[in-house]
């Protein structure tokens, strides 16, 4: 199980999120951030600090939501699980489904 | 029942699971409490992933808790387990142990509970060499009672229960196993997965009493007690790291060693590599791995050794208990007449 990154964060990348992990498994794209789901350990904290309340436990997902199960989790297709986000020294490109929401759309209801 | 040789010596005569295990067959149904952010989350995610490498019926495994937040441990595994009484852990377990050959026994606690009010029970548990491995979470405080110091505690700690400030010298749980005769003593932290992993395995294949001291972060009562080790800018200075073979040096560059001084060790910067100690956890006096552990700082953490200090072999009690049982019922075929001398006893006296 995971906590999963949702569209809110989408141009916004506040990382209060990463200063809270404690297992620092919180990547950052171009657009917004990503939650590595095999080294997240459930521990919710990075959920009460997101300012735009786009972190979700896997099984809370809204239903307009759901695709970012999958996004959170395929961006890190070419990376394994690097143990880290210093760890990682390339850039995590964002997800085709990311890159696609056109900029200035507010991502938030 | 077939038991196969996993090369983990800890656990020879525990049978082989009969099909391939996974993180998720060592998820129970039970919903994980613990605050959000503590690393209790941590350990147990990385101790169900690292369960299926032994390759073993989970039915033949066994973790018993006294109390405590990290004594909730078991609930969150799918094996056997024991939410058992305070400090007395250790002594529950050796029973398990000593009575079942066949089982893969570990102890989870935490520093209240294992180093104030199960003080002796750990301490014997080591010096008996009982067949278990004994993780030990320590977050310097009492969490699960809100907020008050603990036997790790640095003095000076200022907490509910000690309002100006603690008054006492805080237990080094490294120093004290080494003490009570421990063949297994390592130390690791909750956030890197990898070390945390490592020294699991390394423990699990230690045929004795195994201590595994990780350093546990408690966001709401004592947050960023370990933040010096875990840190990415500051963790390099920080952690000692200790290798089997490899010389103790440490820093962002390389730049400190670890070499002996009269009575001990110390930290020097630019050491000549020849003086750089080499680290023997194999060595049968544990006074150098004890002069190692000295290096950890005893008042708020900025530095401290992190790995595997002693793994040396030595007869485990419950081997040894279940060899003289053996013996005792090979001396005699009629067991009457054993319980009729027994009771009678060579040690008799007349009262007048």
């Amino acid at each position: 199980m995971t906590y999963v990154i949702t569209q809110g964060c989408i141009d916004v990348r506040d990382r209060a999120c990463v200063d809270e992990c404690p297992v620092d498994c919180i990547y950052a794209g171009s657009r917004m951030l990503y939650i590595h789901p095999d080294e997240c350990v459930d521990c919710g904290a990075c959920e009460p600090v997101c300012p735009v309340e786009a972190i979700f436990y896997e099984d809370d997902l809204p239903s307009d939501q759901a695709a970012y199960l999958k996004v959170n989790a395929e961006v890190f297709a070419d990376h394994g699980t690097p143990g880290g986000s210093v760890k990682l020294t390339d850039a995590l490109t964002d997800h085709p489904i990311v890159a696609a929401v056109p900029p200035g759309v507010p991502t938030q209801e | 029942m077939t038991t196969t040789d996993l090369g983990f010596p800890g656990l020879a005569g525990v049978p082989a699971a009969t099909g391939k295990l996974t993180a998720k067959d060592f998820a129970s149904d039970q919903e994980v409490r613990w605050c959000p952010g503590c690393g209790d989350y941590a350990i147990l995610k990385a101790v169900q992933s690292f369960l299926p490498e032994l390759g073993l019926r989970r039915e033949n495994m066994v973790f018993v808790s006294g109390i405590g937040c990290s004594s909730r441990f078991p609930y969150y595994l799918d094996t056997y387990g024991m939410h058992s009484i305070h400090g007395r852990a250790p002594a529950i377990a050796t029973g398990i142990a000593t009575a079942r050959p066949d089982l893969s026994v570990w102890v989870v606690t935490g520093d209240g509970d294992s180093l104030s009010i199960g003080g002796n029970h750990l301490i014997h548990a080591l010096r008996r060499n009982v067949n278990l491995t004994i993780l030990l979470f320590n977050n310097r405080i009492y969490g699960l009672t809100k907020g008050q110091y603990s036997p790790t505690s640095e003095t000076g700690k200022v907490t509910k229960s000690t309002p100006m400030g603690s008054l006492e010298t805080p237990f080094n749980p490294v120093s004290l196993a080494l003490g009570a005769e421990a063949t297994f003593v390592a130390r690791t932290i909750d956030s890197d997965r990898k070390h945390l992993t490592a020294a699991l395995r390394a423990a699990a294949a230690h045929r004795g009493t195994a201590l595994v001291e990780i350093y546990q972060n408690c966001p709401v009562f004592n947050d960023g007690a370990f933040d010096a080790v875990k840190n990415p800018g500051t963790r390099d200075d920080a952690i000692i790291p200790l290798e089997h073979g490899r010389p103790i040096r440490f820093g962002s560059d390389q730049q400190y060693g670890v070499v002996r001084t009269g009575t001990g060790v110390e930290i020097v910067e630019d050491p000549a590599d020849e003086d750089v100690l080499v680290h023997d956890a194999h060595a049968a006096d544990p006074a150098t791995a004890f002069a190692i552990s000295r290096l950890t700082d005893a008042g708020v953490l900025h530095r401290a050794p992190i790995g595997i200090f002693r793994q040396v072999q030595r007869p485990t009690y419950d081997d040894m208990a279940r060899e003289q049982l053996a013996a005792a019922a090979a001396e005699t075929s009629d067991r009457r007449e054993a319980l009729a001398g027994l009771i009678a006893g060579s040690d008799t006296w007349t009262i007048l």
